[in-house]
């Protein structure tokens, strides 16, 4: 570990800390519709939206009419993704695919458009190979701002449920869908895509470049029948597209969806240690400025910074783990060559590279791979599955969590709740008193809403891992690597489906049929089995009364609290997953510390 | 075919997501609103 790696990790958490408060107040504003900068422009044509599509705005919903309009509008748009990729082949317009792919085969669309939808952009497929621009922009970059401002949307009325008394309604839908997208996501989304675009991402519809290489190369491959063919490989194929526009929401939604392969690692997506860096902070930016909407909704600005410092801890926690592990070599690795790689030199300071782009270093390969499985983004800047057992056990622990470390855009904030009424609800056991949140009574309903919603994730990720592993012909036929590391790629790929966050630890091929359907289902119920419960809650509280505060209640603002929350998160966590993943990366770890691994 | 079954598996898992809604619902007892 390096003085600069730490300087850099702790550069990006001063800036997310000193834009939380502005973003944070200024989020509040356009979801309780007060007076922004932005009116003047927006205001028309919210009203345009809302004409065209027959919403009537002042109306409010109760939590099931808010839920209902949220699965068909997830329904629908669905299937519109999945309608755009069948079609992609046939739709006459040749500027939207100059390289003429075909449709994209029935399951493997299936599972994007689910993937999508659930903001979780799991990619079982190689973009530049598979998606034409129609569908990159109609199909799929559509869904970033959709679903992020579905979470968005989620979250805030979450946040009305705890902020009303006696209230039967949580808002309007389609009004928060859409002030979250024209008021925050899209503005933002323009600015990172020109500062992105000015770095070097490209933004453009032409046909895929062939260019000569100054260094030909010799490619050996085998056939089929088992000869090996030599060819002297003198071009490559370079993918072009509307790559900035797309990158831009898909960071600053915790998307994570690339536009290419290799996602942030490219040098079109990421191009330069700047937009390394302005990617970064996209994925923090609106989860932790939520945490002061949530202290200003709710006239409790103390209980927001609780909150934001046990999910900095927990950050914190994950990015000093990672780093550590990947700043050691190999040991495995004795080579001379490996050595001055691993080992570190004049120049380098070595630590384990394999996987990593050497632009960004090992340092911003670690606090970007905490980053990312904090939030719900699941973008990628090194690759995972090349990384120590224990700093791959990292982004698994993230996710198991439950994303609730600043979290998705809107499902961090909501989940993180969730986790409190468990919180309080302990600690009012803990005194005997009924527990209260805010003035308001955590009962029966609320925790069994509440468990229900924690129940449902580990079923799914738990449930089709043991399928997985216990099925030789369609889940470990897939494996790269055997023994407790396949374990913890199917584990990984299960976790990242149900988390919604949808990166890959690589090594499992999943485009099959069995981990396409499965992980398609994995994602559905991970998103809207877990929203339900959360509604729920939200709509049981809102209808509470709010009693005043007595000397038994129990401060939400305070240190004590969020230490008691981070407690309750770590042991629920560790609780669920640990025997998973002492049989995974633990495991893994201490037989690569006696020499022994898998192929 | 095969887009007919994929139509059909979307609706029914968003179906199911609505009886789920109305299954939280019905778990409502009185009297847990003071």
């Amino acid at each position: 570990m390096t003085a600069n790696g730490w300087l850099q990790i702790a550069v990006f958490f001063v800036l997310i800390f000193l834009s939380a408060k502005p973003l944070g107040l200024y989020m509040a504003r356009v979801y309780e519709r007060k007076k922004t900068w932005l009116d003047p422009v927006l205001v028309p044509i919210e009203r345009l939206l809302y004409r065209v599509t027959g919403v009537d705005a002042d109306a409010e919903m109760g939590w099931i009419e808010y839920g209902a309009a949220m699965l068909i509008f997830s329904c629908a748009t669905l299937l519109l993704s999945y309608a755009i990729q069948r079609l992609q082949g046939v739709i006459p317009i040749p500027l939207l695919n100059p390289q003429h792919l075909a449709a994209v085969e029935p399951y493997l669309a299936w599972n994007t458009a689910a993937s999508f939808t659930t903001n979780t952009n799991w990619q079982a497929y190689v973009p530049e190979q598979t998606m034409s621009y129609l569908t990159q922009m109609a199909g799929l970059a559509t869904h970033n701002f959709w679903s992020a401002a579905t979470g968005m949307a989620l979250a805030i009325a979450f946040i009305r449920g705890i902020a009303r008394r006696e209230s039967k309604a949580l808002g309007n839908f389609w009004v928060d869908l859409t002030r979250g997208t024209l008021w925050v996501l899209l503005p933002i989304s323009i600015i990172s895509a020109l500062v992105l675009v000015s770095q070097g991402a490209i933004q453009n519809l032409k046909p895929y470049d062939t260019v000569k290489l100054v260094e030909p190369q010799s490619v050996t491959a085998t056939g089929t029948d088992g000869k090996s063919t030599t060819t002297l490989v003198t071009t490559q194929t370079i993918a072009q597209g509307p790559l900035a526009s797309q990158e831009a929401i898909k960071m600053l939604g915790t998307n994570g969806g690339g536009f290419f392969n290799a996602n942030s690692a490219h040098p079109f997506e990421n191009p330069t240690p700047l937009t390394n860096l302005i990617e970064l902070l996209s994925m923090f930016l609106i989860p932790a400025a939520f945490c002061v909407t949530l202290g200003k909704m709710v006239s409790s600005p103390g209980h927001g910074w609780a909150i934001f410092a046990a999910m900095s801890v927990l950050w914190l926690a994950g990015v000093l783990t990672c780093y550590w592990a990947e700043a050691q070599p190999n040991p495995l690795l004795h080579g001379v060559d490996q050595r001055v790689a691993q080992m570190g030199a004049a120049l380098s300071p070595g630590g384990n590279m394999e996987g990593k782009e050497v632009r960004f270093g090992v340092a911003n390969s670690a606090l970007w791979a905490t980053v990312a499985t904090d939030t719900s983004t699941g973008a990628v800047n090194s690759m995972h599955d090349s990384y120590m057992p224990l700093g791959g056990m990292v982004p698994l622990v993230n996710m198991h969590l439950g994303e609730i470390i600043f979290g998705g855009v809107g499902c961090g904030i909501y989940g993180m709740l969730i986790f409190v009424i468990l919180t309080v609800f302990i600690a009012g056991l803990m005194v005997g008193r009924t527990p209260e949140y805010l003035g308001k009574k955590v009962q029966a309903f609320d925790v069994q809403m509440s468990m229900l919603y924690f129940l449902i994730f580990p079923m799914v990720i738990l449930g089709f891992s043991a399928i997985a592993v216990l099925a030789p012909s369609f889940g470990t036929s897939s494996l790269s690597n055997h023994g407790p590391h396949g374990l913890s790629q199917i584990l990984y790929a299960y976790t990242s489906a149900a988390a919604n966050n949808g990166s890959a630890f690589a090594g499992l091929n999943a485009n099959t049929h069995w981990y396409n359907a499965t992980l398609a289902i994995t994602m559905l119920a991970g998103r809207f089995l877990m929203i339900v419960p959360m509604l729920a809650v939200a709509g049981n509280l809102a209808r509470k009364k709010i009693a005043p505060p007595s000397l038994g209640t129990f401060p939400v603002n305070s240190t004590l609290f969020a230490v008691l929350l981070t407690g309750v998160i770590v042991i629920v966590g560790a609780l669920t997953f640990f025997p998973a993943l002492s049989l995974g990366p633990i495991l893994e770890h201490l037989l690569l510390r006696s020499g022994i691994s898998f192929a | 075919m095969s887009d007919l079954v994929f139509l059909a598996a979307s609706f029914a898992f968003f179906f199911v997501a609505g009886l789920y809604v109305c299954g939280c619902q019905s778990l409502k007892g009185g009297g847990d609103n003071d």
